[in-house]
C-alpha cells in the first residue's frame, strides 16, 4: 500500500482525472473531498463490502424451494391488505 | 446524449400494483441478462438466465431467478412493489445509458432475497438493488446507502 502524508487543503491525484482532497482533520476522523467523473463510483468501502457479504449469503437460491408457497401467500395477503387500504 | 426528461428523476416503483412487475418482467423470462461488471463480491459471475421461480405447489410465485451461467449459484429476486411501496432506484443519465436505454420506464428494478430458515428471518436487500435494461438485457448492481441492506420479506 502507498502511503502519504498530506496537510489540509493538499491533494493527491489517482490517474489522470481523479482527485482527494483532505478537507478536514478532526480527533479520530477526516473529510475528504472526491472530484472523480460521474462514471466513476465513489462508495464508502464498509458498504460495499457488506453487500458483497449479503450477495454471498443470498447466492443459494437452487436449495430455498422448500416453505414457499406458504411465503408466497403471505406476500399475497399483504399486498392485499396495502392495495384494499 | 439523453434529453428525455424521465431520466432526471429517480426511478419509482409503480404504486400499489405488483402486477406492473410481471409485465416488466415478460420481457425478459427466459433470457440472458448481462452484467459487464458482475455482481459485488461475484465479478467473474455476468451472464445470468432470468426465469419465474416457481414455488413447486402450483402457486404462481412473485419470485424470479437469476441463475448464473458462469458458475453454479443462482439469485432469488423479487420485484420492490412486493416489498415496500416507495423505494426509487437512483439512475443517472449515464446510469441509463449503461443499461442501453432511454428512460426509467424500461428499466427493471429487482431486490436480491436473502433465503434463511425460518421465513420471518428472510430478507430482501434494498441497498444493493439490480437494473436491468428490459430491451437490452444489460443489468449492473446499485449501491443505495440510504436503504437498509436486510429489509424484512414479510413484515409482521
Amino acid at each position: 500500500m502507498l502511503i502519504l502524508s498530506r496537510r489540509v487543503g493538499e491533494s493527491i491525484t489517482i490517474g489522470d482525472d481523479i482527485v482527494v482532497t483532505v478537507v478536514a482533520v478532526g480527533s479520530n476522523q477526516i473529510r475528504l473531498g472526491i472530484e472523480a467523473p460521474r462514471q466513476v463510483r465513489v462508495l464508502r468501502q464498509e458498504i460495499v463490502q457488506a453487500i458483497k457479504d449479503e450477495n454471498h449469503a443470498a447466492a443459494n437460491a437452487a436449495d430455498c424451494t422448500r416453505r414457499f408457497g406458504d411465503v408466497v401467500k403471505q406476500l399475497r395477503d399483504k399486498a392485499g391488505e396495502r392495495t384494499s387500504s | 446524449m439523453l434529453s428525455n426528461s424521465c431520466v432526471t428523476k429517480p426511478v419509482s416503483a409503480p404504486a400499489a400494483e405488483p402486477s406492473a412487475a410481471a409485465a416488466l418482467a415478460s420481457g425478459l423470462l427466459g433470457r440472458e441478462v448481462n452484467f459487464p461488471a458482475g455482481l459485488l463480491g461475484f465479478p467473474d459471475c455476468q451472464r445470468f438466465e432470468f426465469s419465474h421461480f416457481e414455488a413447486g405447489d402450483g402457486v404462481s410465485s412473485p419470485f424470479f431467478v437469476l441463475h448464473s451461467r458462469d458458475r453454479e449459484l443462482s439469485f432469488l429476486v423479487i420485484h420492490p412493489d412486493w416489498v415496500t411501496l416507495d423505494y426509487c432506484l437512483p439512475l443517472s443519465a449515464e446510469g441509463l445509458d449503461g443499461l442501453g436505454v432511454r428512460c426509467e420506464q424500461q428499466v427493471m428494478p429487482l431486490l436480491i432475497v436473502t433465503v434463511r430458515e425460518r421465513i420471518e428471518d428472510i430478507t430482501v436487500n434494498l441497498q444493493g438493488p439490480l437494473a436491468i435494461g428490459i430491451d437490452s438485457g444489460i443489468g449492473v448492481q446499485l449501491v443505495v446507502e440510504e436503504y437498509p441492506l436486510r429489509f424484512p420479506l414479510i413484515v409482521k
